[in-house]
């Protein structure tokens, strides 16, 4: 499990937006993957336990009391992503920096940006997906499918 | 294909999670549709963007030290020792499992070449000469195969074209011995790829010159395909 130890923080921290939670989330959950291993039927064993890391992220943020923003989308990061006021080539260029795309990625829903962090950072199958979140092979395709426009509409990516 | 129903899949083409024969669907339909097309860029341009320029988080020491036993006795000490070397065991098991497999491209080749001779993507540029064809790659790759002529020994050249192997992209030129047509994939080395074995019917090859693999792909005699392996590398 600790080979995985760093695409977890890297989940839990892209779920969790702040260190201290991310951490806190990967330590319980990584005490609870050791003590359930008797429990781990095969199949990919880091797929497994990311989807203890998911699941641990997502019940610290629910309670949190952000069960709203889970179901509905955070959106109310939307109104911050700068707006370019160069032209599109140049805009493109300049919206691929770093904190930009944090801003955007952080903007999306938890149940889309975990999807496409996953796909784009671990190259997990859909198949994997499916696994660590828990939901239908469709379900990850289409949620992916609506990630990647609502990036592309954050980054105002409009152009030709 | 209408727009629609191609923008729901562009997405699951790009990741290479369509079945075949929906592939080719969105592929003709990206021939036709410039929109769609520039939709599938820009989703690329956001994945390249992503991957090479937003925050990758690492696990810091704290947790490291939290969660390692090696480094942190005083989490472990209230364990038995034997716990210890059951947790050492059990950790042990996981770097085995999670060790991240060898790539075996073969299955992937093998498809691509089937999916070349089925679909009318064989060619990208048709030229039997490879001042032609080599220089065609400059600027839609970042490595530049050998392309030998090999017509002397039976092999003419007859094109090349931009492919995919596992999501990576590659150089592909096309060869024929007769009435078999041999692909060549090229593409950078790297040690995680393996494979190289027959596959339905299909006989592959690899070789590697300076830093680039090539892989042929043919149904052509096995003995055949290894004497346009070998005049390859010499030519090359």
């Amino acid at each position: 499990m600790l080979c995985h130890l760093n695409a977890a923080y890297n989940l839990a921290r892209w779920l969790m937006k702040n260190d201290p939670d991310a951490e806190d989330a990967v330590q319980e959950a990584t005490i609870r993957a050791f003590r359930a291993f008797g429990g781990f039927r095969g199949g990919e064993p880091k797929a497994w336990y990311l989807a203890i890391v998911r699941n641990t992220a997502m019940n610290h943020l629910r309670s949190k009391n952000r069960r709203a923003e889970i179901e509905t989308g955070d959106e109310s990061d939307l109104a911050d992503v700068p707006t370019p006021t160069i032209g599109p080539d140049e805009a493109m260029e300049r919206t691929y920096d770093a904190e930009t795309l944090r801003h955007a990625l952080e903007a999306l829903p938890p149940a889309w940006r975990e999807v496409v962090v996953l796909r784009e950072f671990e190259q997990m199958s859909y198949r994997e997906l499916s696994e660590v979140t828990g939901v239908p092979i469709g379900t990850v395709m289409s949620r992916l499918s609506r990630a990647r426009q609502r990036l592309s509409e954050l980054l105002r990516e409009e152009g030709p | 294909m209408i727009c629609d129903e191609a923008r729901i899949l562009l997405s699951a083409y790009q990741d290479g999670e369509l079945p075949p024969e929906r592939r080719e669907a969105i592929e003709q339909h990206l021939k036709a549709c410039p929109a769609c097309a520039a939709t599938l860029g820009r989703s690329l341009r956001l994945g390249d963007a992503i991957r090479a320029h937003a925050p990758s988080y690492r696990a810091p020491e704290s947790l490291w030290n939290a969660l390692s036993p090696a480094t942190s006795p005083r989490f472990w000490r209230p364990f038995a020792a034997g716990l210890a070397i059951g947790l050492a065991g059990v950790l042990a098991v996981f770097l085995l499992l999670g060790r991240p497999a060898p790539r075996d491209f073969t299955a992937d080749l093998v498809s691509d070449h089937v999916r070349s001779l089925m679909a009318s993507h064989l060619i990208d540029v048709q030229s039997t000469d490879r001042h032609t064809v080599k220089p065609w790659f400059l600027g839609k790759l970042d490595f530049s195969p050998a392309v030998p002529d090999l017509s002397a020994d039976g092999f003419p050249l007859v094109g090349g074209r931009l492919d995919y192997v596992g999501r990576h992209p590659a150089a592909a030129l096309v060869y024929r011995r007769a009435k078999h047509v041999i692909n060549v994939f090229v593409l950078p080395a790297r040690a995680d790829f393996v494979g190289g074995h027959d596959l339905d019917g299909y006989h592959v090859r690899r070789w590697r010159i300076g830093d680039l693999d090539y892989w042929a792909v043919s149904d052509v005699e096995p003995a055949q395909l290894q004497e346009f392996a070998t005049r390859f590398q010499s030519a090359g």
